[in-house]
């Protein structure tokens, strides 16, 4: 098929504006249409580039691309072979080869509580319903250290805007898979399965936040998260929940997985914060994956900018 | 049953353990020196993987607790299998662990934060593990030094007394590895259930049952 620019399929001045609103944040977009153009082919490392992709535009395709800080994309080898994903293995470079056969498709997500629109939604709806664009993110795991992602996602306020949360929802919260027959590590009994995260509304609404279902151009890989997830990439890491069987509006702040197994080491919030150390080490550094030095860790990962008016006068020690 | 024990297992046993206790010598050298040679390899190789740093700051932990148990198992074996001979194996032990140990402690230093001592300063006020496992190492490093046949003779009785903190040290090691990890995640506890046992070998009254029981 030809491709497309992605000017000639969305009306030049919404797009523009768009653009211009998604450039200061320092987001790439491309349309559906351009990433459908190039899905049936493997991953090329190499400059195989959607065409439509204008050249002030980062690109990804090449792993040479940046985010808006100019810092360069993480390897894509680094990025599918380096992974937490406890419901596998806890041995980051493990995950991978456990989740090579897991079974994403079909897929769907439960839609419930306090919305007007419930029920499950399949893969194939969210596809056709919700087109994804690219979004190159730092991401900074708890742990201390780092990566430059670029997603394919669509921001969540689309499918909450569709899925009409009621004026009593306060949260959104999150479940992943739980299948002990197919992730080993859900035999670990020290964590009370499945996974759970939640969000405030506000923050669940932030244009930042996306569900992801792409990774470097391609369908995401079990090891991150396949075959939707959440990445809000001014929380640490393990705040985007993976492979997300479950959404519900509630009013209660939820208890995540990591809240009920060390309530004093994990907040709900967890906002990337160099000044608030976690109890056992501190967070004030990180090394990027593929760099030798540390690097200092930036307030909300760099992004204080678009998400610090969510927080404001809020303890930020007290609110970890 | 009995007589087969005594002519298949124990006159064996008698005849060869200190032959068994010459040919573990040299490999305690070799498998001692193995971490380090394969840690080269995969560096020249690039086989450490997405996080290098990290990676061989586990490793290297890792060779010092175990070669640390190892050496802590000496004197048990030899009470408990009347092996004299297998006592000579645990200075190298103990030395190479310490090694480890050193190079374990370089690598954060060095290498995980490059020598900015205000940013290492701080980690260690706010991190208890690092505190632990500073404490560890050093005891390693003063038992490694004293380990020297000169301070040996001149420390005469205060050596010994000295060289106990090897099992501080153990400790030490221990819940250093327990506090690093996030909770749940299980690798350090084979090692600490090791170590724990082997200490606990130690205590007074289990020492006294089992000279009873010799």
């Amino acid at each position: 098929m030809t491709k497309k620019l992605s000017s000639e399929i969305t009306p030049q001045t919404t797009y523009l504006n768009r653009k211009q609103f998604l450039k200061a944040l320092g987001i790439v977009s491309t349309s559906a249409a351009v990433l459908a153009a190039c899905k049936d082919k493997p991953f090329i490392s190499g400059g195989d580039l959607p065409s439509g992709t204008s050249p002030e535009v980062h690109t990804s395709g090449a792993g040479v691309g940046t985010d808006e800080l100019s810092d360069t994309l993480t390897n894509f080898e680094d990025v599918i072979g380096y992974n937490n994903f406890y419901e596998f293995t806890t041995d980051k470079e493990g995950v991978a080869k456990l989740a090579k056969d897991f079974q994403t498709s079909p897929w769907e997500m439960q839609i419930g509580g306090l919305v007007e629109n419930p029920g499950p939604i399949s893969m194939e709806e969210i596809r056709t319903r919700y087109p994804t664009e690219e979004r190159i993110y730092r991401m900074r795991c708890v742990e201390g250290w780092s990566m430059v992602i670029p997603w394919h996602g669509f921001p969540l306020a689309a499918l909450l805007e569709d899925i009409k949360p009621m004026p009593s929802a306060k949260y959104v919260r999150f479940e992943s898979i739980y299948d002990p027959q197919a992730l080993p590590g859900q035999s670990n009994r020290y964590f009370p399965w499945p996974y759970v995260e939640g969000l405030r509304m506000d923050e669940a609404y932030h244009d930042l936040t996306i569900l992801a279902t792409g990774i470097y151009g391609e369908d995401l890989l079990p090891q991150n998260g396949a075959p939707i997830r959440l990445v809000v990439p001014w929380k640490y890491g393990f705040k985007s929940i993976k492979s997300i069987v479950k959404i519900d509006l509630v009013e209660e702040m939820p208890v995540s997985l990591w809240m009920e197994s060390a309530p004093n080491e994990y907040g709900f919030y967890a906002n990337v914060n160099p000044t608030v150390d976690h109890p056992r080490w501190s967070q004030a550094t990180e090394r990027r994956i593929g760099e030798f030095s540390r690097r200092p860790t930036l307030m909300f990962n760099g992004y204080e900018d678009e998400v610090g008016s969510l927080y404001e006068g809020m303890d930020l020690r007290e609110y970890f | 049953m009995k007589a087969w024990i005594l002519e298949n297992i124990s006159k064996p046993w008698r005849k060869n353990k200190k032959v068994l206790a010459s040919i573990l010598h040299p490999l305690v050298h070799l498998g001692s020196s193995l971490p380090l040679l394969v840690g080269l390899w995969d560096f020249w190789q690039g086989g450490l993987g997405a996080n290098p740093i990290l990676e061989i700051t586990h490793r290297s932990g890792k060779t010092a607790l175990t070669l640390l148990i190892l050496s802590l198992s000496i004197s048990p074996l030899r009470q408990l299998l009347k092996w004299n001979q297998v006592n000579k194996l645990r200075r190298p032990l103990g030395l190479y662990a310490a090694f480890y140990a050193g190079i374990h402690l370089s690598i954060y230093i060095g290498l995980d934060y490059g020598f900015q001592w205000r940013a290492l300063l701080a980690n260690s006020l706010t991190n208890t593990f690092i505190l632990i496992g500073s404490a560890a190492g050093t005891i390693l490093l003063v038992l490694a030094i004293t380990s020297l046949n000169y301070f040996l003779r001149k420390m005469g009785p205060r050596w010994k007394r000295l060289h106990r903190f090897v099992y501080a040290a153990g400790i030490l090691a221990a819940l250093h590895f327990i506090l690093a990890v996030k909770p749940g995640v299980l690798r350090p506890w084979p090692y600490a259930s090791i170590m724990a046992l082997l200490l606990a070998y130690r205590l007074p009254p289990v020492q006294n049952w089992v000279k009873n029981s010799l």
